[in-house]
C-alpha cells in the first residue's frame, strides 16, 4: 500500500470530521435560537435602548462576511482584549452570533405575521403581555417561522465549513487533509460533498416534519 | 353599570366620537344603530379598552378603562364578540374558550374545559368541540366566539356586528343563540345592522350619527312616531328597510 492510497481509517477520519461539523452546527444553532429569539422578544416588548442595541448588532452581523467575523474573533480578541480563544471557541462564538442575527430576523417577521386581531382578542379577555406572547403569538409565529428557519439552517450547516481555515478539524478540514495526502481531489471532495448533502437533507426533512405538525390546525380534517 | 360620559375619540385630525353620553344598567339590551362610519365600532372599542380615549370617561362597574390599573378589572366584567370572530387558529374550540378562564381567572384547566364543553353544548356544537377554527363554518366559528366571551362570566357582552360576515342562514343560527342569552338576563351592547332583530331583543336603542348620540330611546319609542320625528333616524330606517 502506497502512502497516497485510501485506508479504512480514512473513513473514521471522515466520520470524525462530520461529527465535529455536526456538533458545531447543533450547538451554534441552539445558542443562535436562544439568543435570536430573546432578541426578538426584546423587540416585541420594545425595551428602550436594548431593542435598538439588538437591532444594531443584528445589522452588523447580517451585513458582514462570516469569515471576517471569524478572523475578528480569532485574531482580534487576543490582540485587542488580550482574551485567548481556541479555534473551537472562536468558531462557536462566530457561528452562534451569525445564526442568532438571522434567526432574529425570522423571529421578528414571524411575530409580526400574527395578526392584530389575535392581539386584540387576547387583550380584551385580560391576558397580560407575557401570556399573549406565550399562548397566542409564539405558537402561531413558530408555525410561520419553521419554513424560513429550515432554509436558514441548511445554509448555516454549509457555513460551518468556513471554520476549517482557523484549524478546527471539521469535515472540510478532513477533506483537505485527505486531499493533500491522496492527491485525489475528485474522489475526496465528492465524498465530503455527499456527506454535507445528506446532512442537509436530514435537516430539511426534520424541518418539513416539524412544519407539518405545527400547521396541523390549518388543515381541514373533515367532519 | 357601564357609564360613558362626554366620550371623545379622534384618529389624527378626524374626530370620530364627539361627546357620547350613555349608561347601560344590568339586564338591559342596548342596540347601537347608525350608518357606516358613524363610530359604532369605535364606541365598543373604547368600552373594552382597545382604543385610548381622548376625552370624557368610560367606567365599567366603576372601573375606569383609561387607568391601566383598573382596565384589567373592567375587562374581567365585559366579554367581547368580534365581527370576524378572531378565534385563535392554533387552538381547538374548547381550547379557545378555556384559555382566558385558565390564564386570567386561574380556573383549573380541567374545570375550564368542562365548562367550555357545556357552553358548546348549549349552542349546539358539542360534536365540534375538538375542531380547529379552520375546520368550522362561519356560523360555527361565531358560536365558538360567543362561548369564548361567555366563559369569562361577563356582566356585559359587547357585540360588534357579529353576524355581518355570515350568510342569512348562519345569521339566523347566531341570532337565535343571542336571543336566548338576552332572555337569560345577560346585559348586552349590541352593534348591528339587523334592524328587525334589534327591535325584537333590545330594551333600548341608541342611535349614532357622525360621532354623536342623537337618539337614546326605549325600543318601542324609537320605532314609533318619536323616532320617526327625527329626520336622520327616519332616513336611516327607511334606507335600511329598503336594503
Ligand atoms: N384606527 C383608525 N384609524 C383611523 N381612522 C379610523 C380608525 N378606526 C376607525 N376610523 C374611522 O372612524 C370612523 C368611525 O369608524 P367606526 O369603525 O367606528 O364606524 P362604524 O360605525 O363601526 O362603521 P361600520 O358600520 O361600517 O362598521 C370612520 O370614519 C373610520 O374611518
Ligand atoms: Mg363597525
Amino acid at each position: 500500500m502506497r502512502y497516497g492510497d485510501f485506508t479504512p481509517y480514512d473513513l473514521v477520519l471522515l466520520l470524525q470530521g462530520l461529527s465535529v461539523s455536526l456538533a458545531l452546527f447543533v450547538s451554534t444553532t441552539l445558542i443562535g435560537l436562544l439568543v435570536g429569539t430573546l432578541w426578538a422578544v426584546i423587540r416585541f416588548y420594545r425595551l428602550p435602548v436594548l431593542a435598538q442595541l439588538v437591532a444594531f448588532i443584528a445589522e452588523l452581523l447580517k451585513n458582514s462576511p462570516v469569515l471576517v467575523q471569524l478572523f475578528l474573533v480569532f485574531f482580534g480578541l487576543p490582540a485587542f482584549l488580550k482574551i485567548n480563544v481556541t479555534p473551537t471557541e472562536a468558531a462557536v462564538i462566530t457561528l452562534s452570533g451569525n445564526s442568532a442575527a438571522f434567526i432574529y430576523v425570522i423571529a421578528v417577521s414571524a411575530i409580526e405575521s400574527v395578526g392584530r386581531d389575535q392581539l386584540e382578542a387576547a387583550r380584551v379577555f385580560g391576558l397580560n403581555r407575557w401570556q399573549i406572547l406565550r399562548r397566542v403569538i409564539a405558537p402561531q409565529a413558530a408555525a410561520f417561522a419553521v419554513g424560513p428557519l429550515t432554509g436558514l439552517l441548511v445554509n448555516q450547516l454549509q457555513v460551518t465549513s468556513l471554520i476549517s481555515v482557523i484549524g478546527v478539524i471539521d469535515l472540510t478540514k478532513v477533506g483537505n487533509i485527505l486531499n493533500l495526502r491522496t492527491l485525489k481531489p475528485f474522489v475526496v471532495w465528492t465524498i465530503v460533498g455527499a456527506l454535507y448533502y445528506l446532512t442537509a437533507k436530514l435537516v430539511a426533512y426534520a424541518g418539513a416534519r416539524l412544519e407539518t405538525r405545527l400547521r396541523a390546525h390549518t388543515k381541514w380534517k373533515g367532519l | 353599570m357601564i357609564s360613558i360620559t362626554g366620550l371623545h375619540k379622534s384618529f389624527g385630525s378626524a374626530t370620530v366620537l364627539r361627546g357620547i353620553d350613555l349608561e347601560i344598567s344590568q339586564g338591559e339590551v342596548v342596540s347601537v344603530l347608525g350608518s357606516s362610519g358613524s363610530g359604532k365600532s369605535t364606541l365598543i372599542r373604547c368600552i373594552n379598552g382597545l382604543e385610548k380615549i381622548d376625552g370624557g370617561r368610560v367606567t365599567v362597574d366603576g372601573f375606569d378603562v383609561s387607568k391601566p390599573r383598573e382596565l384589567a378589572d373592567a375587562r374581567k366584567r365585559s366579554g367581547t364578540v368580534f365581527q370576524l370572530f378572531n378565534l385563535y387558529p392554533h387552538m381547538t374550540a374548547v381550547q379557545n374558550i378555556a384559555l382566558a378562564p385558565v390564564e386570567v381567572l386561574n380556573v383549573p384547566r380541567k374545570d375550564a374545559e368542562a365548562e367550555a364543553r357545556r357552553l358548546l353544548q348549549q349552542v349546539g356544537l358539542s360534536e365540534r368541540a375538538d375542531a380547529y377554527p379552520a375546520q368550522l363554518s362561519g356560523g360555527q366559528r361565531q358560536r365558538v366566539g360567543i362561548c369564548r366571551a361567555l366563559a369569562m362570566k361577563p356582566s356585559y357582552l359587547l357585540l360588534d356586528e357579529v353576524t355581518s360576515a355570515l350568510d342569512p342562514e348562519m345569521t339566523a343560527e347566531v341570532l337565535s343563540i343571542l336571543a336566548n342569552i338576552a332572555k337569560q338576563g345577560t346585559t348586552m351592547v349590541f352593534v348591528t345592522h339587523e334592524i328587525e332583530f334589534a327591535r325584537s331583543i333590545s330594551t333600548r336603542i341608541a342611535f349614532l350619527d357622525k360621532g354623536q348620540m342623537i337618539a337614546d330611546l326605549p325600543t318601542e319609542d324609537f320605532f314609533s312616531d318619536k323616532g320617526m320625528a327625527m329626520p336622520r333616524v327616519a332616513q336611516f330606517l327607511s334606507k335600511m328597510r329598503k336594503d
